[in-house]
């Protein structure tokens, strides 16, 4: 007989409960935590007793393993109101679900849960997701471990802290979980959005709806096209309008076009007129021009302005790192005269004029150009972004490289 | 957005959209398998057997409607639920039996390309191993989807089956007889065939199949009337092509009386009978049968293993990213080919053994599928209606006692 300071939750339940006097009170069925800890803390003990099932405030209680059986002795046991507690079941909302591993950047499935009694209380403190959590809870664990043994080998067992835990995927949604997401969202939308496809379709809605719309843009941007498609489907309107407009136009344009006609009708119409105006335009071009493809964020200047104002406008605005290396001049009808770089306006004395200094051999698309050339033209340049205009040289909008990698890189995969 | 010759494409795409996973599940579902038993029951009894696609057609639909509606509520694979809710013991059981019934599914498959390119004079030891390594590229190489679509529209050309039987000549009047009076016989071979007929049509790794396609094509609640269709549609579509196999080689093999034992058999007897044409047909279907399928069986086996465990599991995974994935599809694959590679390798029993994993199988995984599509905590307000119930417990009931008298025949004998 020995008492335990850890232990793990596949080993406890179906353990018996004992009064002080060693009366036996029920059975363990699942344990409460409550989640508001930064490890959670156990809470409760949901008991089967003879009255049926129920739930009690454990208190602190004693753990005692006896020939490889384990055996809970509480002090006592009082009646619990867990209405005004952040609590999660952790054999039914936790044990074998999926959780995100932050740190790895990846769904895992919960194998079992490990726990540190001190003398504040129980708390669970890791999660195993390897394999050895799996023959323990198939009974194998042991009997391997001695077989493995004098070969010097050991069973791979992995553990995460509950610190590198987001569990996203509980079954009900009317827990408040403290900071929702908090862990996630400090990760490169990139890397969230490679998550996300992991979630199953519930789980991946639940997330989106939870975080702020400029995040939920971002995270949206990188996701695979047939999970953008899904979510839109089924997020509220409102909030997928609201997405769709914190997004650059020509990636809203893209997936609008992918969607059927009446769904990308009703989400257009719901979006703010402007934001919807440049996206309805934009998805007028056949897919395969030009002008599908140009971002209509593009930053320019009447060529009379000097280099001051033009510094000064640029503080105003704070473009995105993407936009502000190309910087167009333009004339009174909107035609495209040349562009400058921000060395040229940092080289230059502040009162001259943008039409002195800019480099007027520009290469430009026209809106109706294929795509095809594309590659071709910024590849032989050199060009992070290349300017598009129509007939009449009115600028539109540009093109960005990472668009046109983008899209190399799709229709290489659909030619495979 | 680029896309070339984007009409085709577009076409293409609309038109698998319309299509979808009921459809799909139902045109794997006849795979070399299916189509050695179908033209084993047509060989050996003729037109008598016709009657048991009607049963088969209904459970068929039971089912594959509650996994679609399963995958359609809670958003996950069936492995996904049977974890969550069966605990780790009955999971890895059920699993290891997964993976049992399925090796020796992919063995069948190998059979059916071995056997479906002898007809055209090439050996096995060329034939099984070069579609082995065709297979182990198509889905390491992550070009799965693509492919998939590929074999979608070669599916189609499993109609050759209708080609073939119309070819035959069959009796009609007899078909129909045999369909409004059902001839039992309750003769020890008679039985087994009819097990085997419903058996190879219902087989469990089509409801994993099934049900990760419903989520993977993101179909949702409003969605359910559009996907019962489609599942209705799928199962047509299998019992149809069964239909025409079983009548191809009941007009000509069993009124000649030549016996078979395997489906390319089959190709090679109705040869002087139809003409080498209906032949040559009948073993191209046999072939794009068995190389979808072995294509699929290996990858959706190892994707529901992973599921289950929290591997990391997709076609557009790396090597690097997801090796239990890999592995476990290498080693279903391998095992699947060395087992046909073996000189004198005895098919039957191989095939009758899967049959038995399967048999295993399949009231375990329908038993948690009534409990988990009647659990309120699963599927809200889409639980089971007293007619849902009632069907699919007595479809369960009828599917557990053929399972067990498939198993339990073969020890008696």
């Amino acid at each position: 007989m020995s008492a335990i300071k850890t232990f793990y939750l596949s080993r406890v339940l179906g353990s018996r409960i004992y009064s002080p006097e060693l009366d036996v009170i029920g059975k363990l069925e699942d344990i409460i935590v409550d989640i508001s800890y930064e490890r959670p803390k156990i809470v409760a003990l949901k008991l089967k007793t003879e009255k049926g099932h129920e739930e009690f405030d454990s208190g602190p209680f004693d753990l005692i393993k006896r020939r490889g059986k384990y055996y809970l002795v509480c002090k006592e046991l009082k009646p619990i109101n867990l209405s005004k507690i952040n609590h999660v079941y952790l054999a039914k909302q936790i044990l074998d679900r999926q959780i995100v591993d932050v740190n790895g950047r990846k769904v895992v499935r919960v194998n079992d849960l490990r726990f540190a009694m001190i003398p504040s209380g129980t708390f669970l403190v890791a999660v195993d997701v390897g394999i050895e959590g799996l023959l323990r809870r198939l009974g194998l664990a042991k009997p391997l471990k001695f077989l493995l043994k004098p070969f010097g080998l050991s069973i791979p067992s992995k553990f995460m802290p509950w610190d590198e835990v987001e569990h996203i995927n509980l079954p009900n949604l009317s827990i408040k979980i403290s900071s929702p997401y908090s862990k996630l969202l400090t990760l490169h939308p990139s890397d969230i959005a490679d998550i996300i496809e992991e979630l199953d379709r519930n789980s991946q809605i639940d997330f989106m709806n939870t975080i702020d719309e400029e995040k939920a843009a971002d995270v949206f941007e990188e996701l695979e096209q047939d999970v953008q498609i899904s979510l839109l489907e089924n997020l509220p309107v409102q909030k997928a309008a609201d997405v769709l407009e914190k997004m650059p136009a020509d990636e809203a344009a893209d997936i609008l076009d992918d969607l059927d006609k009446e769904k990308a009708e009703e989400l257009l119409n719901e979006m703010e007129k402007e934001a919807s105006d440049e996206v309805r335009e934009l998805m007028e071009y056949p897919e395969n021009t030009v002008g599908s493809l140009m971002t209509t964020d593009f930053i320019a200047f009447k060529k009379e302005m000097t280099v001051q104002q033009t510094i000064d406008e640029l503080r105003k605005l704070k473009p995105e790192s993407d936009s502000i290396y190309y910087l167009y001049v333009l004339d009174n009808d909107e035609k495209l005269l040349g562009t400058v770089s921000l060395r040229d306006l940092i080289i230059s004395d502040p009162d001259i004029k943008l039409v002195d200094i800019m480099n007027q051999r520009v290469i430009k698309m026209q809106d109706y150009d294929k795509i095809d050339d594309l590659a071709e033209i910024i590849s032989k340049y050199n060009l992070l972004a290349i300017p598009v205009v129509d007939n009449y040289s009115r600028l539109l909008g540009m093109i960005l490289i990472d668009d046109v990698i983008f899209t190399l890189l799709k229709s290489r995969k659909r030619k495979l | 957005m680029v896309k070339q010759k984007t009409n085709f494409w577009k076409k293409i795409l609309i038109f698998l959209a319309v299509l979808g996973p009921g459809i799909i599940t139902g045109s794997v579902d006849n795979d070399a398998g299916g189509i050695t038993t179908y033209s084993l029951a047509g060989a050996i009894y003729g037109y008598k057997l016709i009657w048991t696609l009607i049963p088969a057609f209904i459970a068929l639909v039971v089912i594959q409607e509650m996994n679609a509606r399963m995958g359609i509520v809670t958003g996950k694979g069936l492995a996904d639920l049977i974890r969550e809710n069966a605990g780790v013991k009955t999971t890895f059981l059920i699993f290891i039996g997964v993976l049992i019934a399925n090796i020796g599914n992919t063995a069948t498959e190998f059979a059916g390309i071995a056997g479906s390119l002898e007809v055209f004079g090439v050996s096995k030891y060329i034939s099984v191993p070069l579609s082995a390594i065709v297979v182990w590229f198509i889905v390491v190489r992550g070009t799965y989807k693509s492919v998939e679509k590929i074999f979608l529209i070669f599916s189609l050309f499993l109609f050759v089956y209708v080609i073939s039987a119309l070819l035959g000549k069959p009796q009609w009047g007899e078909i129909g007889e045999s369909i409004i009076k059902p001839h039992v016989e309750f003769e020890f071979n008679y039985v087994t065939m009819v097990i085997g007929l419903i058996g190879t049509t219902i087989c469990p790794w089509m409801m994993f199949y099934l049900q990760s396609s419903v989520i993977e094509k993101g179909l949702k609640p409003d969605n359910y009337k559009y996907s019962l269709w489609d599942v209705v549609i799928g199962s047509i579509i299998t019992v149809v092509i069964a239909f025409f196999i079983i009548v191809a080689c009941a007009a000509t093999l069993h009124v000649n009386g030549i016996e078979i034992n395997e489906a390319k058999d089959a190709a090679i007897a109705l040869e002087p009978l139809a003409g080498s044409f209906a032949a040559m047909l009948f073993a191209f279907g046999l072939f794009i049968a068995s190389i979808f399928s072995a294509c699929i069986l290996p990858i959706a086996t190892a994707f529901s293993v992973c599921e289950a465990f929290g591997f990391e599991a997709g076609v557009d995974k790396s090597l690097k990213d997801a090796p239990e994935y890999y592995t476990i599809f290498t080693i279903i694959l391998l095992t699947g080919m060395g087992i046909i590679l073996i000189p004198d390798a005895p098919l039957i029993q191989i095939t009758l053994w899967a049959q038995v994993a399967n048999g295993i199988l399949l009231p375990i995984i329908l038993f948690y599928i009534m409990r988990m599509i009647n659990d309120k905590d699963i599927m809200g307000n889409y639980t089971n209606k007293v007619f849902h119930n009632v069907v699919g417990w007595s479809t369960a009931l009828v599917l557990i006692i053929l399972s067990v008298v498939l198993v339990v025949l073969p020890i008696i004998e």
